[in-house]
């Protein structure tokens, strides 16, 4: 499953981070290091509960792997 | 409660969407119902009306939507932030309070600023001294079995805190917490006016003191800090301290206030973080948006249409965080406190949305988590004291303006079988 993230507004509340630490870092300022990064199944949950936490609607979920495509892209 | 010699509504404004009482009046004429009053707004009000005032303050659209109020917030272009505190104006100076008073683009050179000393990691590393603050203030009221519960612990609590992290002196707390109520709480004009010179006055020689003798305090820090490659002016360092003072005192106090207002009026709810302290991060983010304190104000900069109303270049939004946070469009069962409902509710807009963001919401959130647990762990189920009446205020920042708190401590059976006889009988 692939995440993306418009950090550009980003407005740093960090429930992302709360819920999930392991995918979603912060910057030094505190808001979201990251523009996007794909997950496995296992962590799929998780980063679906992280993007419903963000306040700002900003991290969006754009597909799921491809069954049997545990690969990085 | 409805407004005398209300000011006419512009033209502009359709009579069927005005509606003629001050927001403010109202909610803190509800007391205990507030809440309940508001959320029913959403059943009886069109989805964005407008009142001719609020306080001292000129009449305002009130959007009730939460979507309506994503989009204003994440709109600056046509919301503007600019001006909308009175401080400065009535002092008849100029300066502004940033960056909370200043939009984009230049509003990110000051946030820059700010950003920095408030993140998660930063408070991470205040967790020890928030703890040991929080539990020197609790043990002091422990055995008393009873406290006024704003002086001994939700005053205190945050302005050690802050003046800590600001690196002022902790012997000026009764000051601050004296100038944090009386700016910020009262609803007349003169008392505001007088506050602020007192507040902008000390500010102004404490910087000129740090201008003198650096330390390693937030004032130091802002004097060493460039914008534009140039050091910060003087009203640019008043505005930013300023700013901080009002942001870091009294939303805390206000809502540590009502989140005790609320375990102690509900036992079962008490009894169930006391029963699953895991629960109480969740139970934080229920309360903060059951209980939303602040309302801030956008001045419309070119005509724009939302749903039926027309707003004009120049009219006043209010931003009302917990009309938004009580929408039924956005959560399910929105004017209950469920803390097992709050994970899977959708986020809640206590700290604002957009670029003006709470900056200091991971400090809150914090210093809200701690007092919940060690209230829970170190003081028995507690209630409202016996013979006194919470008194809710609505004027500026929403908060609890009297709220004693009463509890029995083991060694005093006979006193608390008494006063169990005689609440039952009451």
């Amino acid at each position: 499953m692939r995440i993306r993230v418009d950090s550009a507004a980003c407005a740093g509340h960090a429930r992302c981070n709360q819920v999930a630490p392991g995918l979603y870092e912060l910057d030094d300022n505190g808001y979201i290091a990251t523009s996007g990064f794909t997950v496995g199944p296992d962590q799929e949950q998780l980063a679906m509960r992280g993007a419903r936490a963000c306040p700002e609607r900003v991290i969006h979920i754009l597909d799921e792997a491809p069954a049997g495509e545990g690969g990085p892209d | 409660m409805t407004v005398d010699h209300a000011p006419a509504a512009p033209p502009h404004i359709p009579a069927h969407l005005i509606r003629n009482f001050d927001l403010w009046a109202e909610l803190t004429a509800q007391g205990e119902n507030a809440y309940a009053w508001a959320a029913a707004l959403h059943q009886n009000t069109p989805p964005i009306f407008w009142i001719p005032r609020l306080g001292f303050l000129p009449g305002a659209w009130i959007p009730r939507r939460s979507e309506d109020l994503r989009r204003i917030l994440q709109d600056p272009e046509t919301f503007s932030s600019a001006g909308l505190t009175p401080y400065a104006m009535l002092l008849g100076e100029s300066w502004r309070l940033a960056p909370l008073e200043v939009d984009p683009p230049d509003h990110a050179k000051y946030r820059a600023l700010l950003n920095p000393l408030f993140t998660p990691k930063k408070v991470d590393a205040l967790e020890r001294d928030i703890r040991e603050l929080a539990t020197q203030l609790i043990e002091a009221v422990a055995q008393k079995g009873r406290c006024d519960f704003n002086e001994d612990f939700a005053k205190p609590f945050p302005t050690l805190i802050f003046l800590k992290l600001m690196g002022w002196p902790l012997e000026d707390r009764p000051l601050f917490q004296h100038w944090t109520q009386t700016l910020i709480k009262s609803s007349d004009m003169q008392v505001v006016t007088d506050n602020a010179r007192t507040i902008t006055d000390w500010i102004r020689t404490h910087i000129a003191e740090r201008r003198e003798n650096p330390g390693d305090d937030f004032s130091s820090y802002l004097l060493a800090s460039q914008i534009d490659g140039r050091p910060l002016t003087d009203d640019e360092m008043l505005g930013i301290n300023f700013l901080i003072f009002i942001g870091g005192l009294d939303t805390v106090t206000s809502s540590i206030g009502l989140f005790f207002r609320h375990l102690a009026r509900n036992p079962e709810q008490q009894a169930q973080l006391r029963a699953n302290p895991d629960l109480i991060p969740d139970a934080v983010e229920e309360l903060l948006r059951s209980y939303s304190i602040v309302n801030m104000r956008r001045t419309v900069t070119r005509d724009v249409q939302i749903g039926e109303a027309t707003m004009k270049k120049g009219d006043i939004v209010m931003i009302s965080t917990e009309l938004a946070n009580l929408d039924p469009e956005v959560f399910d069962e929105a004017d209950k406190v469920d803390f097992q409902l709050s994970t899977g509710n959708a986020p809640h807009m206590a700290f604002s949305y957009g670029v003006h963001r709470c900056v200091g919401s991971h400090l809150a959130r914090r210093e809200l988590r701690i007092a919940l647990e060690l209230w829970l762990k170190l003081i028995p189920p507690f209630r409202i004291a016996d013979g006194t009446q919470p008194r809710f205020n609505a004027y500026g920042v929403f908060g609890m303006e009297d709220l004693h708190l009463q509890w029995d401590n083991p060694s005093d059976r006979n006193g608390a079988s008494e006063t169990r006889v005689s609440e039952a009988s009451a």
